[in-house]
């Protein structure tokens, strides 16, 4: 029992950064994996799972052994230049990713009928208001309850009910000799949506503001196993949903929003509207945790004063750090006839050269004993992680061109 | 010849002395500026070596070597022997003067780490602000022939200019606001104030032998809020360096959320001398938080036996109630105590005692007859026994199971500054003071 508690105290980092993965660009792309591929490229989300597994165990084993977030050990590692650099276009690419995610909730309203100038503003004041107003304890809370809004989609896939021989088989059995080049953008947008830069800063600096003892170092892992775990049962009921339905006919959609749409007529109403309530649920989820997770690694590394239990006046650049975000992003979705396309890909392009960068920063600063300790990764586990970063890197490098050629071609 | 020729300016700072060629007197570079050595035993250090780098490879010179000294380049003897090494084993004899960094350095035979390496991007306390912050520069000051330590710099200025943006940024704002405070202030935390914190990796490069004088006479509530701001390692550090009775004093200042980390790692026995220096009430709220077992092997391995029962007996209480709250030091007397004696328990036992604002009168068998206020005590004879003057009638009391909101509820409409709990029978259990309500007003559990 008293293991049960420990286990609950824990609990929470690895899941809510998971899921976060499961973000409006996440919804979008997994939708249209399975309306343009059906179960057949199912077989992939396996060993992305296993790297995320793999990445965020790094995370938040730092987290743990030196109680310092990312940010601060790349500050005192690496110094200020550096830092200073890292985090400016981190800034660019989360500011992207939450206009992102804001027009995932204009999306996600305008599927169930409501204008994007009224459900935009709410919402971005109902974000504003939890972080600033709540406490830690609170805003962990709400955002596990969040990420069981997810399990709309697992009770979609089971009122579709695809054939699950099919997609056990699909998802088991690696099935490259069907692969077209017509499915490398979609192959790349999977990889390169799975691990994101931000998440690693999130879920190292969550560990270490819980204080977990090295001693739990294990429940840590099975937090960031269960976490990703769920992650991927989402991520495959999503595809199978809509590779049961719209694959099947044939229907080309180019959105989240389309997904939800579509499956109306094929798969009933109920299954559209927890398309609804899903897309809605992951957009404001993380329209709320990439604004808070980005200014807390700013400050952090810059050596500002950050924590949502402070007031203004004690961290005044947490908060406007949190807020212009926020505010930015509202205000941009909601002008008219805005192409966020172009915003988007911007920060879908710096993401990519991130990523393999911060993973690098990880992998470095796992590897020094002077840091880790007894918990410094083994030199498999680290061949491994650098297999991850470039697999990673020429997964970004694709989806940028894709991006492109869709744009300039 | 002076070692400052061609160098007007008194003060210098780290990020731009920075990366300075190194030459010979024959003009041989012999490579760039990296960090520097200082005297940490002095409360402005002063500059004894210098570092550089060549080849990745770290060499230190002492200074006496040094014959020029500026921002273009450093020229040194020829004959100089540069020795290969990331620390600096000092030969002269160890002095007297002691200081907060120098604490660090007891063990004086052993080698240290350059400066930048341990003050520079890493995390200090200001012992003044009484914060935690984050370095971004070095401020020394010329001396006669040497260089000493003065400030930290932890403001935008000092992050502007290690990252060399300081001409850009000072030509645009003095094109906007002539007059803007940043042009000629930063935020500079004096090195008298500055605590370094020795981490992990300086850990292992030297033994340091940690000496926390200057944080141990900050207030118990501003250390905590800086121990809360540290990372674990750093936590420890200070944390189990602290005397039971000021460990005790700050651990009832942290945040309830985080105490239990504190005394997570340590020793039952350790812990429980700390937990023997707080309040029962507070020690009863940190213990709560424990796994049973381990708040068992505590409180058994507390060596009054009278303070372990006491716990052991709050403990049951939910920590939301009066009874959690409570505190048991409670000051009460029998009706025929004369008042003359009150003062005189007063003198001898008053840190016994949660407040002596109120005095509550008990029977042989702890069970409350009336209350008294200080303020009666001192105006009334001497001789009078407290039983005589003592509130009989209208007593307020509640029992140990009340919610904390109707508790102060009761306390607001009757204006107490403590609230007597009593069982079922009216024996006194305890008091609940206005300031163990306070943080559950707040919000603040």
């Amino acid at each position: 029992m008293g293991k049960i508690v420990i286990l609950l105290g824990i609990v929470g980092p690895g899941l809510i950064t998971a899921n976060i993965d499961n973000d409006a660009g996440g919804i979008a792309t997994y939708s249209m994996a399975g309306a343009q591929t059906g179960y057949r490229l199912l077989w992939i989300l396996l060993p992305i799972t296993v790297a995320l597994i793999m990445v965020q165990e790094m995370s938040a084993r730092m987290g743990i052994v030196t109680g310092k977030g990312l940010a601060d050990l790349i500050r005192e590692r690496y110094g200020l230049r550096i830092t200073f650099y890292s985090l400016f276009f981190l800034i660019i690419a989360d500011l992207g990713n939450t206009m992102a995610e804001f027009a995932g909730i204009a999306s996600a309203g305008e599927i169930f009928g409501i204008s994007k100038y009224l459900s935009v503003p709410v919402c971005s004041l109902l974000v504003w208001l939890l972080i600033t107003k709540g406490n830690y304890k609170i805003i962990e809370r709400v955002f596990l309850i969040g990420c069981t809004v997810y399990l709309s989609y697992i009770i979609s896939g089971f009122i579709i009910s695809p054939s699950w021989l099919e997609v056990a088989k699909s998802m088991v059995v690696p099935n490259v000799s069907e692969l077209t080049s017509a499915d490398m953008p979609i192959v790349v947008g999977l990889i390169g949506t799975s691990i994101t830069p931000w998440m690693q800063f999130y879920i190292q600096s969550a560990v270490a503001e819980k204080g977990i003892s090295t001693k739990h170092l294990l429940y840590s892992k099975i937090d960031v196993i269960v976490g990703c775990f769920f992650m991927f049962v989402v991520t495959l009921f999503i595809i199978i949903c809509c590779a049961a339905t719209l694959h099947d006919v044939g229907i080309v959609i180019t959105d989240a929003k389309d997904a939800a749409l579509s499956l109306a007529p094929l798969a009933g109403k109920y299954s559209s509207v927890l398309f609804g309530i899903g897309l809605f649920n992951a957009s404001i989820f993380a329209a709320a945790l990439l604004p808070l997770a980005t200014s807390y690694y700013v400050c952090e590394g810059l050596g500002w004063e950050s924590g949502v239990d402070k007031s203004f006046a004690e961290a005044p650049n947490f908060f406007t750090i949190f807020t212009t975000l926020i505010v930015v992003s509202a205000i941009t979705v909601l002008i008219p006839n805005i192409n966020l396309f172009n915003i988007l890909i911007w920060s879908q392009v710096i993401n990519g050269i991130l990523i393999p960068l911060i993973l690098l920063y990880i992998i470095h600063l796992c590897s020094d004993t002077s840091i880790m300790g007894e918990y410094t990764n083994s030199l498999v586990y680290n061949l491994i992680s650098y297999g991850i970063v470039l697999l990673m890197f020429i997964a970004n490098s694709f989806l940028t061109f894709f991006e492109f050629s869709k744009y300039f071609l | 010849m002076s070692v400052f020729e061609q160098f007007p300016e008194i003060t210098i700072h780290f990020s731009k002395i920075f990366g300075t060629p190194i030459f010979t007197k024959h003009g041989k570079r012999i490579g760039k500026l990296n960090d520097f050595f200082v005297d940490y035993e002095e409360v402005y250090p002063t500059v004894i070596a210098l570092q550089y780098k060549r080849n990745g490879l770290h060499f230190s010179i002492p200074w006496e070597e040094v014959k020029r000294f500026n921002f273009k380049k450093i020229i040194i003897n020829d004959k100089t022997k540069a020795i290969q090494s990331k620390l600096y084993q000092n030969k002269a004899p160890p002095r007297k003067i002691t200081n907060i960094l120098s604490g660090h350095f007891v063990k004086k035979s052993g080698p240290f780490p350059p400066l930048g390496q341990i003050v520079l991007d890493r995390q200090i306390v200001d012992t003044h602000g009484k914060k935690v912050v984050r370095v971004n520069d070095i401020e020394f000051i010329k001396v006669g022939q040497n260089i000493k330590v003065t400030h930290a710099g932890i403001g935008l200025r000092s992050l502007i200019r290690r990252l060399g943006f300081e001409p850009i940024v000072d030509s645009i704002i003095r094109l906007i606001r002539p007059k803007a405070k940043y042009l000629t202030r930063d935020v500079l935390i004096n090195w008298k104030y500055v605590h370094t914190i020795a981490d992990r990796s300086v850990h292992n490069n030297v033994k340091l032998n940690l000496s926390n004088q200057d944080l141990k006479s900050l207030h118990p509530a501003d250390l905590a809020d800086i121990l809360e701001d540290l990372d674990g390692h750093s936590r420890e550090l200070i944390f189990n360096e602290l005397e039971p009775e000021m460990a005790a004093k700050t651990l009832s200042e942290i945040d309830p959320d985080m105490q239990v980390s504190f005394i997570k790692k340590e020793a039952p026995e350790d812990v429980a001398k700390i937990i023997e220096n707080m309040g029962p009430d507070e020690a009863a709220d940190v213990l709560n938080e424990l796994d049973d077992a381990r708040a068992g092997a505590i409180i058994s391995n507390i060596e009054d036996p009278e303070t372990g029962e006491e716990i052991q007996e709050l403990l049951e209480y939910k920590e939301d109630t009066a009874g959690g709250l409570m505190s048991t030091e409670v000051f009460a007397v029998s009706p025929d105590t004369k008042v003359s004696d009150i003062m005189k328990i007063i003198k001898d036992n008053h840190e016994e005692f949660e407040s002596i604002y109120d005095l509550y009168i008990v029977d042989d068998n702890e069970i409350l007859l009336g209350t008294c206020s200080l303020y009666k005590i001192l105006i009334q004879n001497e001789n009078l026994f407290v039983g005589e003057i003592m509130t009989k009638q209208h007593i307020i009391s509640l029992g140990p199971s009340v919610h904390w909101k109707k508790l102060s509820m009761k306390m607001s409409k009757y204006n107490l500054i403590n609230m007597p709990i009593v069982d079922s029978n009216n024996k006194l259990l305890g008091i609940v003071s206005v300031d163990d309500v306070l943080p559950w007003l707040l919000n603040e559990r």
